[in-house]
């Protein structure tokens, strides 16, 4: 098991490599960069500063370097923590990064336990009560969740909440709370504000997930040591629940990996309309600005936590599934 | 439900009777009838073999009687009927007849008849247990469910009955999951597992198709042996004709969801009465025959099962059809000797309408 | 065998078989046959074919042209429409009512109120904005209008006073093809790699497989998003055509993959058939075997996958130009008009600029139970 966990994190190494060069192509790729403009500025600018701001800059970026060193300082800039500058907030990306990340992840965490949670009760209970009316109903209800944009059911589900229920929305904390030190009441306040996020970012991965468990509860309950099960005289909620579902999981633990970048990504568009200080709303107005470090620093944090979230998909599934422990 | 029969009213020996079962599957497609009117006697402690082609419906009669049905298949019409022994305080035993069609398929009824008296071992051993618990947990699970036992108790339970079915190791195989087992010790695994209870019947559903010859050979011993050592009947389903003469006392012969003809194994081979019986015989070698009679290939293909057929189901094969007879009533199942019955026009003029 | 069999001859033809008509269909008309049993399959099939004739008929539909803009009914709401006459009795033609800005007394905002007394007569085939119909049908017939100098908004009007109704008829131009157009590209990409890496295994699969695992291990939207903001902005020389052509194929850079998996399963297992073997062994070239044996046998799974991948460019196009990273003026697009629906407040005031999600919902929706009815009909026992 040890061994199987080090050979699947050298795996994950080698593909962060490959993530930090395409991190670097996109930061290269377009035309005019935030670099350029900024330099551009500081020449207009004159005065006795700037050349030497302007040479630090270079310097530091790689201007006039080869290409390779070029990726060579961005990247052993990276992995030491240091992530290059945003241009438009004027910081050093680090400082825009962590706190904004830590609420993405908390968010995704939540929002996976919540689909997971209700996918494997909706899959079982519309597997096992196949052709009936609820069956049908959250059949209806799975191809809706998977047909609505993420961003709109967050606007309808905003204006419900803030039209009918007469709630305050957006963000993740009151105004009283938004800037005061973390106490009970500002985590109170926080739960109370997380459901809308999690119903709206965990929708179509909830659709998704309930619909591959459906089906492959389906094909489990097809196999033959279900009849066998079955045949020994154990009641149907025995068969299902201890000899099925358990089997059905297998599949659901492998498109974990899947779903990740479902939720992620929903995470990111969604955090534009709740207004969320959570990464994507800075991210893709970085995008939007070209301000490239700040953008391309974000994507690689999401890439890697995609990868981190494979791997413990992965060692969960080892521990499922007794044929690949023993392998 | 289940009444109470003094042994006139008990047919001699039985420990099933199937009365005209019909089971059709309602598939989108249109309905498959599977079963057209299985009639179908398994004597208790004997060992029945089922033969007939692919499709013929072997698999869902033994099914419908464990009631085991898969959807979208129904039974529609007929009964099942089980002989159960019940012990009594003063020792003598007495039999209870049970209906099965009678009970839920999902009730506790029928729950508690499914694993302690009627068992099932099915063709494929690969993917018979569940790959996710161990062999010990699986054969210890049925114990638990049907007899009064601790854990520790059913472990050695289960211990026992594995080293009688000639499992080497038994003590460490029960720790084992079914992917660290070949097929042959699988096999044995299963049949572990459907007699640790001690069943009256067990139905075995092409048990050693998937194992090779020296494997089979094991098994079908093995179950022999078990069968004269723990007297249950045994419902033996297969192709195979030559494994049906050396393990089985009685024959059924089935054709397109009917039993065609059933008697005991002498006879059937030696004197065999329908014309697909004789049909079936012909197309395999026989052991020991020199003739260089040609193996004959039964004319024709078994229609598909979404097909409806007037009359007999084999008149469109058959030699010796009679039109205006065959291919508009089904023949009546007629007894042409001791134990032994058949469908066909040529022994009776008694027909039923199809139905 | 011990008796002699007294053998009745029967003329072969005799021997009928009794088949029934499902026992004897081929692979195809049974999965045509499965197909059109499901009813929620043939209702996506009608209903996209509806809506691809409504959206590319939209010019000549929308009495407006989509870039006009009437400074005077700014987020002006949809016009009603009425069946009773001036005469105050039913009558065949729809009026609707004249409309007068008003300011509002409370909040200081201009209004428009729709004057309930003064009728005004819809009429059908007129003249009105010119427009090209599918790129050279040139017209200015229009199927209905109201005349000048009102004009009418079925759906009301954006920011810019410009008519909705006309504008998510243009989108659903881009919106409806754009899915397609990738799904194309990803099914010729996710082909070719698939069947190589499916096919020769070894090294080429080893590298294959690395690659998709890379492009999986970035999140879609964002990844979609940092490469749409690396195109260069619209100019003469780069349209907002040539951009809506450069987004579909950065759609279908990462949606391939998918398909790429599926197929590469897929031919992996025909490699090890019999038919493929045998065409081996009879020294059938790579070629030959790939495009006679293969691709013709995977076929159905790769329009099924195809079809199941629609849905999710649809949405990727959506978020994309939501974000403002996507189809760019003078080209709309469903995600694009959504643009203006971005705050709660803007909604709660003009939810009628809310109405192409409800497009892009019927369309994904009508895309998925066509993808779900197809891949029922090709492998009824998948999940
Ligand atoms: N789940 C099902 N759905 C539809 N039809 C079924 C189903 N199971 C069985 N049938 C039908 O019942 C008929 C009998 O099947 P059965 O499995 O009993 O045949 P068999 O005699 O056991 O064949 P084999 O020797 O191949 O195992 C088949 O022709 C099939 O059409
Ligand atoms: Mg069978």
């Amino acid at each position: 098991m040890a061994r199987y966990i080090l050979r699947r994190s050298g795996y994950m190494l080698v593909t962060m490599i490959f993530v930090a060069v395409i991190g670097f192509l996109i930061i290269e790729l377009p035309p005019g960069s935030y670099l350029e403009f900024e330099i551009a500025r500081l020449r207009q600018l004159g005065g006795d500063m700037a050349p030497e701001q302007i040479r630090a800059l270079e310097v530091r970026y790689g201007v006039h370097d080869p290409i390779y060193l070029k990726f060579w300082k961005w990247f052993s800039g990276f992995v030491r923590g240091d992530f290059g500058r945003s241009f438009e907030h004027r910081l050093p990306v680090s400082e825009l990064l962590w706190q904004r990340l830590g609420f993405t992840v908390l968010i995704s965490v939540l929002t996976m336990i919540f689909s997971w949670v209700v996918s494997i009760i909706v899959g079982v209970y519309s597997a096992t009560h196949r052709y009936t009316i609820p069956d049908y109903a959250i059949t209806v209800l799975q191809f809706i969740g998977l047909s609505v944009p993420n961003f709109l059911l967050a606007l309808v589900l905003m204006v419900f909440a803030q039209q009918v229920l007469g709630m305050e929305v957006g963000g993740l904390f009151s105004g009283a709370y938004r800037n005061a030190p973390w106490s009970l009441a500002k985590f109170i306040d926080l739960l109370k504000h997380l459901w809308i996020p999690i119903l709206v970012i965990g929708a179509s991965g909830t659709a998704w997930l309930s619909r591959v468990m459906r089906g492959n509860l389906l094909d489990v309950l097809n196999m033959q040591y279900v009849q066998t099960a079955r045949a020994k005289g154990l009641s149907e909620r025995t068969v299902i629940w201890k000899h099925a579902v358990r089997n059905a999981l297998h599949p659901l633990v492998m498109v974990l990996g899947m779903s990740l970048p479902g939720i992620i990504s929903g995470e990111t568009v969604v955090a534009i309309v709740l207004n969320m200080p959570t990464t994507g709303p800075l991210y893709f107005r970085a995008l939007l600005q070209q301000d490239m470090y700040l953008a391309v620093t974000f994507l690689m944090f999401l890439a890697v936590l995609l990868l981190i979230g494979n791997l413990f998909a992965d060692i969960l599934l080892a521990w499922l599934d007794p044929r690949i422990r023993f392998e | 439900m289940a009444k109470q029969a003094g042994s006139s009213t008990t047919p001699e020996g039985l420990v099933v009777r199937v009365r005209d079962l019909h089971v059709y599957f309602f598939t989108d497609l249109g309905v498959s009838r599977a079963l057209n009117g299985v009639s179908l006697d398994i004597p208790a402690g004997k060992v029945t073999g089922v033969v007939g082609e692919s499709g013929c419906g072997k698999s869902v009669t033994a099914l419908s009687i464990m009631r085991l049905v898969p959807h979208p298949g129904r039974i529609t019409k007929g009964e099942i009927l089980l002989y159960r022994e019940r012990e009594k305080q003063n020792g003598h035993s007495i039999v209870e007849e049970v209906n099965l069609t009678d009970l839920d398929p999902q009730g506790p009824v029928i729950r508690s008849i499914r694993g302690a008296e009627l068992a099932m071992i099915f063709q494929e051993p690969m993917t018979s247990l569940n790959p996710s618990y161990t062999i010990g947990d699986q054969i210890m699970e049925a114990i638990l469910l049907h007899q009064q036992c601790t854990r520790k108790e059913a472990e050695e339970r289960a211990v026992d009955i594995l080293a009688r079915a000639g499992m080497p190791n038994p003590q460490t195989v029960v720790r084992r999951y079914p992917h660290e087992l070949s097929g042959g010790m699988r096999q044995r695994a299963m049949i572990a597992m459907a007699l640790s209870c001690t069943p009256s019947v067990l139905f075995a559903d092409e048990p050693t198709t998937a194992l090779d010859v020296t494997t089979e050979a094991q098994i079908l011993d093995l179950m022999r042996e078990l069968q004269a050592a723990m007297g249950m009947a045994i419902v033996f389903i297969t192709h195979n004709l030559g494994v049906v003469a050396q393990m089985c006392d009685t024959v059924a012969v089935m054709y397109l969801g009917r039993v065609v003809e059933q008697a005991p194994v002498e006879p059937l081979f030696y004197d065999p009465q329908h014309p697909y019986t004789r049909a079936l015989l012909r197309s395999i070698p026989h052991v020991g025959s020199r003739t260089k009679a040609r193996l004959q290939p039964i004319r024709g293909v078994v229609p598909d099962p979404y097909a409806t057929i007037e009359g007999c189901p084999f008149h469109p094969r058959c030699d010796y059809r009679k039109p205006g007879l065959c291919d508009v009533r089904v023949p009546a199942t007629t007894q042409v000797g001791e134990n032994h019955t058949v469908r066909c026009f040529l022994y009776t003029e008694q027909g039923e309408d199809n139905g | 065998m011990a008796e002699a069999e007294t053998s009745i001859p029967i003329p072969e033809e005799l021997v009928r078989e009794p088949v029934s008509e499902v026992g004897q269909m081929s692979q195809w008309q049974l999965m045509r046959l499965r197909f059109s049993r499901n009813r929620l399959a043939m209702t996506g099939v009608i209903g996209l074919a509806v809506m691809y004739v409504i959206v590319f008929l939209g010019p000549f539909l929308a009495p407006n042209d989509y870039m006009y803009q009437n400074t005077d009914y700014i987020f002006g709401q949809p016009n009603s429409i009425t069946f009773i006459g001036p005469d105050g009795r039913f009558s065949l033609r729809p009026y609707t009512y004249e409309i007068s800005t008003v300011l509002d007394e409370q909040s200081f905002k201009f209004v428009f109120v729709e004057n309930r007394e003064k009728k005004v007569p819809i009429r059908f085939f007129v003249r009105g904005d010119p427009y090209t119909l599918f790129g050279f049908i040139k017209s200015d017939v229009h199927l209905f209008d109201v005349d000048r100098p009102q004009r009418f908004y079925l759906l009301g009007a954006d920011e810019l006073g410009r008519d909705m109704f006309a504008r998510i008829l243009m989108g659903g131009q881009v919106s409806m093809t754009i899915g397609l157009v990738g799904v194309a590209l990803g099914i010729i990409l996710g082909s070719i790699m698939g069947t190589a890496s499916g096919y020769w295994g070894g090294l080429t699969d080893d590298i294959m497989q690395r690659i998709i695992e890379l492009i999986m291990s970035f999140p879609t939207v964002p990844l979609w998003a940092a490469l749409a903001a690396a195109l260069p902005p619209i100019s003469a020389t780069f349209t907002a055509l040539h951009r809506y052509f450069l987004i579909t194929v950065i759609l279908s850079l990462v949606g391939w993959t998918g398909l790429a998996r599926q197929l590469r399963a897929k031919v992996m297992a025909y490699r090890q058939s019999d038919f493929v073997q045998a065409a081996l062994a009879a020294g059938a070239s790579d070629a030959r075997i790939i495009f006679v044996h293969m691709l013709p046998n995977a076929a159905s799974h790769i329009i099924v996958v195809a079809a199941l991948a629609i849905p999710s460019m649809i949405l990727g196009e959506t978020a994309l130009s939501f974000l403002g990273l996507g189809i760019l003026p003078p080209l709309v697009s469903w995600g694009a008009l959504l643009k203006s629906a971005q705050q709660v407040a803007v909604v709660v005031q003009h939810p009628w600029l809310m109405i192409p999600g409800v497009a892009v919902v019927i369309t994904v929706l009508f895309f998925s139970f066509l993808g779900d009815g197809l891949r029922d009909a090709v492998d009824p026992y998948s999940i």
